[in-house]
């Protein structure tokens, strides 16, 4: 289990998956922050400098000047301290929608910053708000650039299911952890929140499961390789059937998805000895 | 790390003259052709303007800057797509990585 099962997992509901259980972190969502302090997570800065601390660019100039300590104190506080992400599968996924409310679908800002995409309708939104950040939508709709569209369960499952089809990773964002606040669908190298997950390895928790192929079932036909966003899948030419690196899988579930035979399944992560306590 | 970034690499500079390039979203060529999608397009934050949704179509609205230098590969895509001219990419010297242990194999 992850750090955040230890902290908030139970092992009688949602099999100790943080996330399955909302008892133990929901009140977080309406901790009061004390005047004049940021919230928790603030200490990091976007890129754009939206927010006071280092920034992804200080990382990059670290690397730069070859300053071992001064990059691993700002990965450190990335890590620990930073906007922070879970990675799910589309089952998880599913029951995640059914425990939060109210959702709206939104639009994407990776998406609009690195490939200025403007999404403008719910046609187009890529992005989803779910809990009680999106209630401030009644008081401050400006908020919303693109603006906001409400759905129920039912239709937000629906979405789920198209952006999955689509071939994009489902990841639940933890506004400075650990609440619940959005639900990114992402795909590299568009997404801010993935491409730090692949180029450095901070920032996203990996998912409960990881994929292995059922041999017997496989036919080689490739369609898995095409939806891997990790470089996890490839097309092993020798056996000319499906190969997962299990170290670099993320456990995203969507060469499971997308398999038409059904050859690909999601083992626990925690019944893998080597990569049990791989997490980043 | 998943690509090679070794400590102490110098990334090539990218300069972007904001004086050509006036409404970045609108034209969005650069940001959509980098295969390592290195270019970010921002807002100019004012603490007044924060909240209000800009008109892309206005000059200065939005800029374009490269947030992720170090991926990089000055194949110059976007210099050529960009219709202001606009974009300059300054390369480093190149330094070439070499074998710490040279010839040891044949035994000399």
């Amino acid at each position: 289990m992850c750090w955040m099962c230890d902290e908030f997992g139970d092992p009688e509901h949602g099999n100790g998956v943080w996330y399955l259980n909302p008892r133990n972190y929901a009140r977080n969502m309406y901790k009061l922050r004390a005047p004049g302090k940021g919230f928790q997570g603030a200490e990091v800065g976007l890129e754009t400098g939206a927010r006071s601390g280092p920034s992804q660019m200080d990382m990059l100039n670290a690397i730069e000047n070859n300053d071992h300590a001064e990059f691993h104190r700002i990965t450190d506080i990335m890590q620990s301290r930073g906007q922070g992400s879970q990675i799910v599968a589309l089952e998880d996924a599913d029951r995640v929608l059914e425990l939060s409310s109210p959702i709206g679908l939104i639009a994407c800002i990776c998406r609009k910053a690195a490939r200025a995409i403007d999404e403008r309708n719910e046609m187009e939104y890529t992005c989803m708000g779910m809990g009680v950040g999106m209630l401030k939508w009644e008081r401050w709709p400006e908020r919303y650039k693109g603006g906001c569209a409400f759905v129920s369960v039912d239709e937000a499952k629906e979405w789920n299911h198209e952006m999955d089809r689509r071939g994009f990773v489902h990841i639940l964002m933890l506004f400075g952890a650990p609440f619940i606040g959005g639900f990114c669908q992402c795909d590299y190298p568009d997404c801010g929140a993935l491409r730090n997950a692949v180029d450095f390895g901070i920032g996203a928790l990996k998912g409960h499961y990881v994929a292995m192929v059922d041999y017997d079932k496989c036919n080689g036909c490739g369609i898995c390789a095409q939806r891997c966003q990790w470089g996890a899948l490839k097309f092993e030419v020798t056996s000319e059937k499906a190969n997962i690196d299990q170290f670099k899988c993320y456990g995203c579930g969507l060469c499971q998805t997308g398999c038409p035979r059904g050859a690909i399944r999601l083992v626990p992560r925690v019944e893998v000895p080597a990569v049990a306590e791989v997490w980043t | 790390m998943t690509y090679p970034l070794p400590m102490g690499r110098k990334f090539p500079k990218i300069t972007i003259d904001l004086e050509k390039c006036t409404v970045p979203f609108l034209c969005k060529k650069c940001l959509q052709i980098c295969p390592e999608a290195i270019l970010h397009v921002t807002r100019v934050m004012s603490k007044e303007k924060r909240l209000e949704e800009m008109d892309p179509r206005i000059d200065g609205n939005y800029v374009l800057f490269a947030s992720r230098p170090d991926k990089c590969t000055v194949c110059n895509l976007c210099i050529d797509v960009c219709p202001v001219d606009a974009i300059k990419i300054e390369v480093p010297e190149l330094v070439r990585v070499k074998p710490k242990v040279q010839g040891e194999q044949w035994g000399q």
